[in-house]
């Protein structure tokens, strides 16, 4: 048979009865619109995840951590620290930011540290408690800080905050019932910073120094949001007054690395190095890439529900295809008779069988996608925070990816081919007289 | 046309079993006919006319026994062979016409050719060509509902001729159809005859036997002689059964 041809007699054959068709149809297009709207919902999760992390933003910075005596997994050579099967240390050290800035794909290596003991920021009535820390590097563009107010350039005595610790002083006096405080002016203000320093015998001394708040950085979806940056030689001098002592880098290490590629595609492989260097690494990439995962498999576990839906209408196909064989057995008969051979009845009935999976899987992409636009609708008008951080506003709550479609109609076809197997095969295998014969 | 053996039938059986009891439809039949013959098969009810013609036309298996056709074993083809052996070699004629009730004229004489390949406009021109034949130049756009029976009897012949096969098998293909009509789809089958085709009718109407070159008696699954046939049919049925 010519392939047109074919066509042509399996949907004059779906136009015969199209009223049962039609109502066959509409089972599979239930399922196919349930696997495409929860795929979809699958898909819009994933997507407003990775785009908050991605606007978090920097897929090519990677945070190094040290690592202390642990005994290594597997020996690793140069490098600097020999000893291979000792318990290990890695140290931040300025000798380990040379070993790591040798790495291929490594643009920059920017050391952080931060307060080693507790403090508080003061304005007015009002205070807050920081978490502290400076980047050794004079620079801060490889951060691509969103300002919300202000600079991101830091000169001495100066500090940037994060946009939740600019909103979250609070007045130690207040009292349940009296009016809430109103959150202070900071940008541009000399504010107090007392730092706390803890003896040995648990006695207490406060020092105060004077810090001009530069800039407010908008939410980012990490430690800054709730920080304070400096400049590492402000936090130095802290630390050494907490410390007692001037720190030797060598000795003592930074308490974090920002290694940052030239190229967001070798993120993973060179924070992969690191961690075989025996530092802890770790990058957004990979974040999203096991967040990735765990949405394909949200993904498939949604799909499975639609596939439930599904699987019910291809028992509807199965029973519709039964029928019409049963129907048209003399018909059977005769198309045998006049010389259709097994294999062209076989792929007629799976023809319809399938084509009627397509014609539902068509109708349930058109629904789905439908039923998609009203999600986003409602979802747009009732979920969406009034956007009070400064973020974006979330991506769509149902995402019907490019694929999605076609994956859908394909799939519905083979539900529909499959489920008419068995009656394809049975009236395929008909005896020529006796399908005649049949009344 | 020539006397060469165009169909020669050895030993054939065909025996079907319904729960305990077997049914011998056919039990033990031997013929030769030749090409460009005329053969009337006639036969008591249940003599096992259909049976032959079924086997003849690959519609069904033997249970033993061989089926030379043009010189090919039908009993040896596998169900593809069967399948172009039906398509090519045999055009089969119904009692009941079996037509698609949802197509017209002109499409279920075309229906065939998709099976084998053939165009559409090349269909059409044939399957027209076909009806102008058979007398139904007009008709082409009907349905069988709403043709006579004779007019539906000559669409099925008109489809049983659309791959222009040597052998046309017709089983009662008057049977459902007036004295009148009957007799002018014999005559049509006759042409056919005298086209040079091999054919075979099955039919308990004895007019049928001006036409017939040869003619094959059935009786209990046997082939019988005239004599032995008339004899039978003289006895009441009672006896006959008996014996
Ligand atoms: N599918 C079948 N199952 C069981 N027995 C069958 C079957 N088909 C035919 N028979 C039996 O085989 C015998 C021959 O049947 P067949 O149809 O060949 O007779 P026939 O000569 O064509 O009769 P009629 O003139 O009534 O059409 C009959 O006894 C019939 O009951
Ligand atoms: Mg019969």
């Amino acid at each position: 048979m010519r392939f047109l041809d074919y066509l042509g007699l399996v949907f004059y054959n779906l136009g015969r009865r199209k009223g049962r068709v039609a109502l066959t149809a509409i089972g599979v297009v239930i399922g196919t619109a349930a696997v495409v709207v929860l795929v979809a919902l699958a898909s819009g999760l994933q997507r407003n995840a990775t785009r908050q992390f991605s606007q978090v933003g920097n897929l090519t910075l990677i945070t190094v951590y040290p690592k202390y005596g642990e005994v290594m997994s597997q020996p690793v050579g140069g490098g600097g620290s020999g000893g291979s099967g000792q318990p290990q240390t890695k140290l931040l050290t300025p000798q380990a930011i040379a070993e790591l800035s040798a790495i291929e794909g490594v643009a920059q290596v920017i050391p952080r540290d931060s307060l080693r003991g507790g403090a508080r920021l003061v304005a007015g009535r009002m205070e807050t408690y920081p978490f502290i820390m400076a980047y050794d590097t004079p620079d801060l563009s490889v951060f691509n800080f969103q300002m919300k107010e202000g600079v991101a350039e830091l000169k001495r005595g100066e500090a940037l905050v994060g946009e939740y610790l600019a909103k979250g002083f609070n007045d130690p006096r207040w009292r349940p019932g009296q009016p809430q405080p109103e959150q202070p002016e900071i940008l541009g203000k000399q504010l107090k910073l007392v730092v706390q320093k803890f003896a040995q015998d648990g006695t207490m001394t406060e020092r105060v120094y004077s810090v001009r708040i530069a800039g407010i950085i908008k939410q980012r979806m990490d430690e800054t949001d709730y920080g304070m940056i400096m400049r590492m030689d402000d936090l130095t001098q802290m630390n050494e007054w907490l410390m007692g002592k001037r720190i030797n880098r060598n000795k003592e290490g930074y308490d974090m690395l920002y290694v940052k590629t030239t190229d967001s595609k070798k993120t993973t492989e060179i924070s992969k190095q690191i961690n075989d260097l025996g530092y802890q690494a770790y990058s957004p990439m990979e974040f999203i890439q096991s967040a990735n995962n765990f949405y394909t498999i949200i993904q498939i576990v949604f799909g499975g529900i639609g596939a439930i839906a599904l699987l019910v209408a291809a028992i509807g196909i199965a029973n519709t295809m039964t029928m019409a064989i049963l129907e048209r057995t003399r018909e059977i008969g005769l198309m045998k008779a006049v010389g259709a051979t097994n294999r062209d009845v076989m792929s007629i009935f799976l023809g319809e069988a399938g084509g009627i999976g397509l014609i539902g899987g068509v109708g349930g992409v058109a629904l789905a996608w439908g039923l998609a636009q009203v999600i986003n609708v409602l979802a747009a008008s009732y979920l969406t925070n009034p956007v009070q951080f400064g973020g974006q506003p979330p991506g769509p709550a149902a995402y019907i990816e490019p694929w999605l479609p076609l994956f859908a109609l394909v799939f519905s076809t083979l539900v529909g081919i499959l489920s008419g197997l068995y009656p394809a095969l049975r009236a395929a295998t008909m005896v020529p007289v006796v399908a005649l014969k049949y009344e | 046309m020539n006397g060469d053996v165009f169909i020669s039938i050895r030993q054939l059986r065909k025996t079907y079993i319904m729960g305990r009891v077997r049914v011998h439809a056919l039990a033990g039949v031997d013929m030769d006919i030749p090409a460009g013959s005329f053969t009337v098969v006639m036969g008591p009810s249940g003599s096992g006319k259909s049976t032959l013609l079924y086997l003849l036309g690959g519609l069904e298996r033997p249970t033993s026994g061989q089926i030379l056709v043009d010189g090919r074993d039908l009993s040896v083809m596998d169900e593809n062979a069967l399948a172009l052996y039906r398509r090519s070699t045999v055009g089969f004629v119904f009692q009941q016409f079996n037509l698609v009730s949802s197509m017209t004229a002109l499409e279920n004489v075309a229906f065939p050719m998709r099976f084998s390949g053939i165009r559409t406009g090349e269909r059409l021109t044939r399957a027209r060509a076909l009806l102008t034949q058979v007398g139904l130049a007009t008709h082409l756009k009907h349905r069988p509902t709403e043709m006579s029976g004779g007019q539906q009897q000559r669409v099925a012949i008109a489809r049983a001729l659309v791959h222009n096969p040597r052998l046309i098998l017709a089983d009662e293909p008057t049977g459902n159809l007036d004295t009148v009509t009957g007799y002018s789809i014999m005559q049509l089958l006759s042409e056919l005859h005298q086209q040079g085709r091999t054919v075979m009718v099955v039919t308990h109407d004895p007019r049928m036997l001006r036409f017939a070159t040869h003619t094959v008696y059935l009786l209990d699954g046997r082939v019988v002689s005239r004599e032995e046939f008339e004899k039978a049919s003289a006895l009441p049925q009672e006896e006959k059964s008996a014996g």
